[in-house]
């Protein structure tokens, strides 16, 4: 299983601060793909962070089972 | 009182100590915005007995901010926030030195501002002026103490500590969208917690305790108490100095330099300055200086060549519109000596006349 966090606006587009989605091999861009697809997360920027530590955008590897991935997207209230 | 006594039960903190409260009557913060996250920066800063604080708001206080921007009294709806702010500082720790800014923060005022402190915290509610904030910390060679809201999430980092990451190492798309409270909504405990761990990482940066959230940003959600902190890195890729913030906040051009028509009454016979006077042909009244010259606004571009780049230039419309206009357009074509009548010829031919000065 590989466990997926969203945090501030893109928790709304995906209506659950979590989700597990069963493991097969995936690299990032297709679990980001996949995920733009379920979403449609459109204009939303955010960062990714892979066991904690964000990454850059482009990068692409393949995923463990039991990794966890989180979506970052800026906040801006204050 | 001594203030020993007032900052007794920190000094006692081995961590502290009278070496640490001298760091903290040493040290000078700036703070942009006074709203809700500015709220609860700046009365732990200012009991802890920082030495010296400024604040950056040109917002007046609305009954909408007083639910999360608690220091802010209901009496006091239409003042200035910065205005209450220094008043509610001076009331609790008088020996804080307090600078109240009511000034929008801009690529304009930032940088000489900011060279001023030694820690930028920002408490502001827009993406675009973090990035400003980032850029100018950057030049300026200081910290930037970040906390931002999302309903009942935050996040705090803090940037460009010695030499570290930096806002823009984390979000690199400067496009990016998101909603303030305004428009999000928010409850005064979120951003009372999130300015509260602000508060903190100053203290520890002043203090030199602890470890700084320096290549970290930590999540907070209110909600359900969870708290993140992810890694991030320096990208590199990143170029920031003064000559790139200068051309990228536009600092030149928006800085026309105008000039009072009162200013001009000696300048009038000197030979080394031209009259450059921007309005059509046909606009009345005339001005006849002596070293005078009439291009259009319109024609300017087209003519630019009879006029010389390093010659002091005062321009002159009717109203003195136009004229700044052309300042601008001097100004990107690299003339380095270009000013605008502030008030045009109206203004100019009052004054000429109150003064009994012909020309």
């Amino acid at each position: 299983m590989i466990e997926i966090k969203y945090f501030g606006v893109v928790a709304e587009k995906t209506k659950c601060e979590f989700e597990k989605i069963p493991f097969s091999e995936v690299s990032l861009q297709q679990l980001l793909q996949d995920l733009e697809e379920k979403y449609q997360f459109d204009s939303l920027t955010f960062s990714v962070a892979v066991n904690q530590k964000i990454v850059p955008k482009a990068s692409n590897f393949t995923l463990q089972t039991s990794d966890v991935v989180a979506l970052l997207p800026p906040f801006a209230g204050g | 009182m001594k203030d020993s006594t007032r900052y007794n039960r920190q000094i006692i903190l081995p961590e502290i100590g009278e070496n640490g409260q001298y760091k903290l009557s040493k040290a000078k913060i700036l703070i942009i915005g006074a709203g809700g996250l500015g709220a609860a920066v700046l009365p732990y800063l200012a009991a802890a007995g920082v030495g010296e604080i400024g604040i950056v708001d040109d917002d007046v206080i609305e009954v909408s901010n007083l639910q999360r921007q608690v220091i802010y009294k209901t009496s006091a709806v239409g003042n200035y926030k910065v205005e209450e702010a220094k008043a509610m500082v001076l009331e609790l720790n008088p020996l804080v030195k307090v600078n109240a800014i009511a000034e929008k923060l801009s690529g304009k005022n930032a940088i000489a501002l900011f060279e001023q402190y030694d820690i930028v915290v920002d408490a502001t509610d827009n993406l675009s002026i973090k990035y400003l904030i980032n850029d100018a910390c950057v030049v300026t060679n200081k910290p930037m103490v970040y906390g931002s809201i999302f309903r009942f999430q935050g996040q705090v980092s803090v940037f460009n500590y010695q030499n570290g990451p930096t806002y823009r190492c984390l979000y690199p798309d400067e496009n990016n969208k998101s909603i303030n409270c305004e428009d999000a909504g928010v409850i005064g405990i979120s951003v009372g917690i999130i300015g509260m761990l602000q508060a903190n990482e100053v203290n520890k940066i002043i203090l030199e305790i602890g470890e700084v959230l320096s290549g970290k940003i930590l999540v907070y959600n209110v909600l359900n108490n969870e708290q993140q902190k992810y890694d991030f890195e320096k990208n590199t890729a990143f170029e920031m100095n003064k000559t790139i913030f200068e051309e990228k906040y536009k600092v030149a051009e928006n800085q026309i330099e105008e000039i009072a028509a009162e200013s001009i009454a000696n300048e009038i016979d000197n030979d080394e300055i031209l009259f450059l006077d921007v309005r059509n042909e046909d606009e009345v009244p005339k001005m006849n200086f002596k070293n005078g010259i009439q291009i259009s606004l319109a024609n300017l571009e087209s003519e630019i060549e009879k006029l010389n780049r390093n010659q002091t230039i005062y321009i002159y419309c009717q109203s003195g519109i136009r004229s700044k206009a052309a300042a601008k357009l001097l100004q990107r074509k690299n003339f380095k000596n270009v000013k605008s009548i502030a008030g045009g010829v109206l203004k100019l031919k009052q004054f000429l006349n109150e003064e009994n000065i012909s020309i």
